[in-house]
């Protein structure tokens, strides 16, 4: 149970740093992977912000993905 | 079929996928947890460092088949040219390392209370190195290469060339002596785990595996916006 697992310092030490190295690496490679996603698709929004309104609206036309991160981006503005 | 697999086709998927996932992940994941460091029962040889396992088992499950899966698509690139298999090989390579580390730091953990080191190169061990070098080597590949065919053909020739590693690593422990435990869990005959160890086990790899989708979904996601970035530059 987690008492003994508490109280055997030595092992419990080992037990303890596996699980909160794994759990705090994991949470790290989370935040740093969804960082790029959000600056991926901020770039993005931006670049077709930059297009002329008739190259944009190529764009949106023929870009299921493009509408779609638009979309995604002014919900978050 | 292969048209169901394209970029465009799966985006809208993705979104949905990454908002279920993380609505049920944390529930997994306490469920997973309550199992494993208080529910389960110690070992009677090794006690509570048994507890290692519902970690480093699953990591080191999860670096194997993400591996075998590259090599597996990258035979499938070499024959059909399909740019979509490289993207999820490059999605999934960063996982694939990731946990081949996390399998060797925790294993490291396991290691040192059990065997009285932290570190042996016997056959597994050794294995298990040399596949975290070609994960290291696959995606150097085509974060050095620029062009992207010559980057596709040299990423896919390192993942096929290290899949001669992955039946290495699985029976290393039964060609050669070595330190690290036989496999208690089989798919073919019996498995010599206790259900009562068996179930957390299941728990944390089912755990890893949702957080793997996870983080494979939002690395797919980035690769196919990058190319699209590259194409609104072209106009």
């Amino acid at each position: 149970m987690i008492e003994n697992l508490l109280l055997t310092i030595n092992y419990g030490y080992f037990v303890w740093s596996s699980f909160l190295i794994t759990i705090f690496a994991c949470l790290l490679f989370f935040i740093k992977t969804r960082k790029t996603l959000r600056k991926y698709e901020k770039d993005f929004a931006c670049e077709i912000e930059k297009l002329s309104q008739e190259d944009k609206n190529l764009v949106l036309a023929n870009s299921k993905i493009a509408n779609q991160v638009l979309v995604s981006q002014n919900k978050t503005a | 079929m292969f048209n169901l697999l394209s970029p465009s086709n799966i985006f809208s998927f993705i979104e949905k996928l990454i908002k279920f996932l993380n609505s049920i992940f944390f529930i997994i994941l306490v469920v997973g947890l309550t199992f494993a460091l208080i529910l389960s029962p110690p070992d009677y040889l090794q006690g509570d460092v048994v507890r290692i396992m519902y970690v480093h088992v699953p990591s080191a499950w999860i670096s194997l088949a993400s591996y075998s899966l590259i090599a597996f698509l990258s035979i499938l690139n070499f024959i059909f040219k399909i740019k979509n298999f490289y993207l999820i090989n490059k999605s999934i390579a960063p996982i694939g390392l990731f946990f081949t580390c996390l399998a060797i730091v925790t294993g490291s953990l396991w290691g040192q209370p059990t065997w009285g080191t932290w570190w042996v190169w016997d056959a597994r061990l050794t294995s298990i190195i040399v596949l975290m070098f070609f994960y290291i080597f696959y995606i150097l590949s085509f974060k050095l290469i620029k062009d992207e065919k010559k980057s596709v053909n040299i990423s896919s020739l390192i993942a096929i060339i290290g899949a001669i590693n992955i039946p290495i690593i699985k029976y290393s422990v039964e060609w050669w002596n070595t330190l690290h435990q036989p496999a208690s869990i089989k798919l073919v005959g019996s498995s010599s785990i206790h259900s009562s160890m068996l179930l957390p086990l299941m728990l944390m790899l089912l755990v890893l595996l949702i957080y793997s989708a996870l983080i494979f979904l939002m690395k797919y996601k980035t690769e196919i916006i990058r190319i699209k970035k590259k194409n609104i530059k072209r106009l």
